[in-house]
């Protein structure tokens, strides 16, 4: 780690010391926001387990339902949300060689907005106004304020979607010619997603909005589901870009490596922004209302994402196997003994991508017509996306705090650190093995997902599930402690560690590499193409749910 | 004493060595096998079912 260091000092003193440190704050901040979330949602995650598993009652002020909703909102949208936009920015400054001043401004906009948001949101659920799970389409109604608290937050996104187009434009107009570094190309492309996926859950709150108000008696369910899964699913798309972009720029250099090719990481960016949105109808697969053919379609728009990862997989196994070898690595698979172990940086996201093979693999049986119809609305699908979301995707966040945040706080990251880095990494996986496995097994025997009770009056199927409800309390248990040893992890490295300069480990193409070319940055063409696939995937659905409307359904409250 | 012409070969065999992806095959297989066998069982349970 010392050896790579020095040298980029000495080949590139930028590469250590470039960050602004007005830039550094706002990475920070939101970081900060971030891992506060983990907290809350981490306890409301343990909380729920106990309660499902029947260990705990909660008490009469507080419901499953409520708990859960938090849950959600916390960790899948603030938690994911916050971490993107901290370490996007940092990677867009690094990369571009810091923020234009505007930028820093929308970047602190989109926070305050975002911290406004949730609070409003976060209120509600706490006020019991707003149990409608992390989903939040109709028939359920929250109060109007947490909608309202909803259209906050995506205005932040927006807010900050505005300062990377700025700062992007800005800089291709400087460099003429030049292909955009990685770090920013990535950062554009998520950006690029959040945009388009907020459009849909857009105009779903600004329905629900008059709807829950009272204003309006009753509200199209079908096109409010659509909507958001138009975001929903695009939003786990973000992570898992987020996620990669870790995975391809800074593994690499982690463990002595090259990155596999610029071109390739390019293409698969550009397949993720382009197919991403559709994928969202694998979630309503056995909903009515959609033709037998839209669905037909929708299988196969969904399984095209899997494209683009089965892509990463074989250029990660290459970067492995590459510099396996060159460290001395023999035989078929001896390269893999060559590979960093001890180091966190490089153990979380390799086990966030082994898990995605699991992850993944389950996504395919998920967007399968017939098979969906088995695991549907059972807690296979929790499982699944706490394997996805939980290891695949968190566990390469947590990964990259052990770099960043030292790097941000201008401070160093110490063996003993690294130490209690890889024991709670090695939590996290047993916790998320225990709690995910139980999930998927139980789900194929029928235990349904979002339901607190699911005793069914002692009956022998439901007394089956329970063995495994209580391996989900076993499982939570260990992932909460996961969450405290990360959450002081972070702050620890935010304000205590030793100071010193640590390397932001931007890995560099193989020397006989073919540069990027520049029709990659073509941005304007890869969203007429994404705009094309929502029109192909959208259009025909949603007209015919508008024109042959079932009637529709007033605000209900089930809590 | 080794020739010239072998050690031009080990490095070449070295060389190779380094620049082998047969474990990346393998790896990859191993991903195919994961999905194929999910899904696989999966379907199974739903035929069963039906």
């Amino acid at each position: 780690m010392e050896q790579s260091l020095k040298e980029t000092i000495r080949q590139d003193p930028k590469k250590i010391l470039g960050v602004n440190p007005l830039d550094a704050k706002v990475s920070l901040s939101y970081l900060t926001v971030a891992f506060v979330s983990l907290l809350i949602g981490g306890i409301l995650g343990l909380v729920q387990g106990l309660e499902r598993a029947g260990l705990i009652d909660l008490p009469s002020w507080l419901n499953y339902y409520q708990v859960l909703t938090a849950h959600g909102l916390l960790l899948l949208l603030v938690f994911t949300a916050t971490f993107s936009i901290g370490y996007l920015y940092a990677n867009l400054s690094h990369a571009l060689g810091g923020l234009l001043p505007k930028v820093r401004k929308f970047a602190w906009v989109g926070f305050v907005l975002m911290i406004i948001g949730v609070a409003m949101a976060v209120t509600m659920i706490v006020l019991n106004e707003a149990s409608v799970l992390y989903t939040f389409y109709p028939p359920l109604a929250a109060h109007p304020i947490f909608y309202i608290g909803l259209v906050f937050v995506v205005l932040g996104i927006w807010a900050c979607c505005a300062g990377v187009f700025i700062n992007y434009r800005h800089w291709r107009k400087n460099h003429p010619g030049q292909v955009t570094p990685l770090l920013a190309y990535f950062t554009m492309a998520v950006f690029v997603l959040w945009f388009f996926a907020t459009i849909g859950v857009t105009i779903e709150v600004f329905t629900l909005i008059p709807w829950s108000m009272g204003l309006v008696e009753t509200t199209n369910v079908m096109v409010g589901r659509t909507l958001f899964w138009w975001f929903g699913h695009t939003l786990v798309n973000i992570w898992y870009l987020v996620a990669i972009s870790a995975w391809y720029v800074f593994v690499p250099k982690i463990i002595g490596g090259r990155h596999f090719s610029d071109k390739l990481i390019r293409l698969v960016v550009i397949l993720v922004v382009v197919l991403n949105i559709p994928g969202g109808f694998h979630h309503q697969i056995i909903d009515p209302a959609i033709s037998q053919s839209i669905k037909f379609l929708h299988v196969f728009m969904s399984l095209s994402i899997a494209v683009p990862s089965l892509m990463t997989a074989f250029a990660m196994f290459a970067v492995f196997e590459r510099t396996g070898r060159k460290l001395g690595g023999k035989g078929l698979l001896g390269w893999l003994k060559k590979l960093p172990w001890g180091d966190v940086r490089f153990l979380a996201p390799m086990i966030a991508m082994i898990s995605f093979i699991f992850g993944g693999a389950g996504g395919i049986v998920n967007t399968s017509n017939q098979l969906n119809q088995v695991i549907h609305n059972t807690m296979w699908v929790v499982g699944h996306f706490h394997i996805t979301v939980g290891v695949s995707v968190v566990l390469t966040f947590f990964g990259i705090c052990y770099w960043l945040i030292p790097y941000l706080a201008k401070r160093k990251l110490t063996p003993k650190m690294n130490k209690l880095g890889i024991i709670q990494t090695v939590i996290w996986t047993v916790g998320m093995i225990i709690m995910s496995g139980s999930m998927h097994i139980v789900g194929l025997l029928g235990d349904p997902r979002r339901t607190s009770d699911t005793t069914y009056g002692g009956h022998e199927a439901a007394a089956g599930w329970i063995p495994f409800e209580m391996l989900f309390a076993v499982g939570a248990t260990l992932l909460l402690i996961g969450v405290i040893i990360q959450v002081y992890a972070v702050f620890n490295m935010m304000f205590f560690a030793p100071k010193g300069l640590t390397e932001y480990p931007v890995a560099e193409p193989e020397d006989d590499a073919t540069p990027a070319p520049m029709w990659t940055e073509r941005w304007g063409l890869w969203i007429v193409l994404l705009l094309a696939v929502v029109a192909m995937a959208y259009v025909v659905p949603i007209v015919d749910m508008i024109l042959n409307a079932p009637p529709g359904s007033p605000p209900i409250r089930t809590w | 004493m080794k020739t010239t012409e072998a050690i031009k070969s080990e490095k070449q065999l070295n060389n190779d060595d380094e620049k082998s992806l047969r474990g990346t095959l393998v790896s990859v297989g191993f991903v195919a096998a994961v999905i194929v066998v999910m899904w696989v069982a999966v379907f199974w349970i739903y035929m069963e079912r039906v």
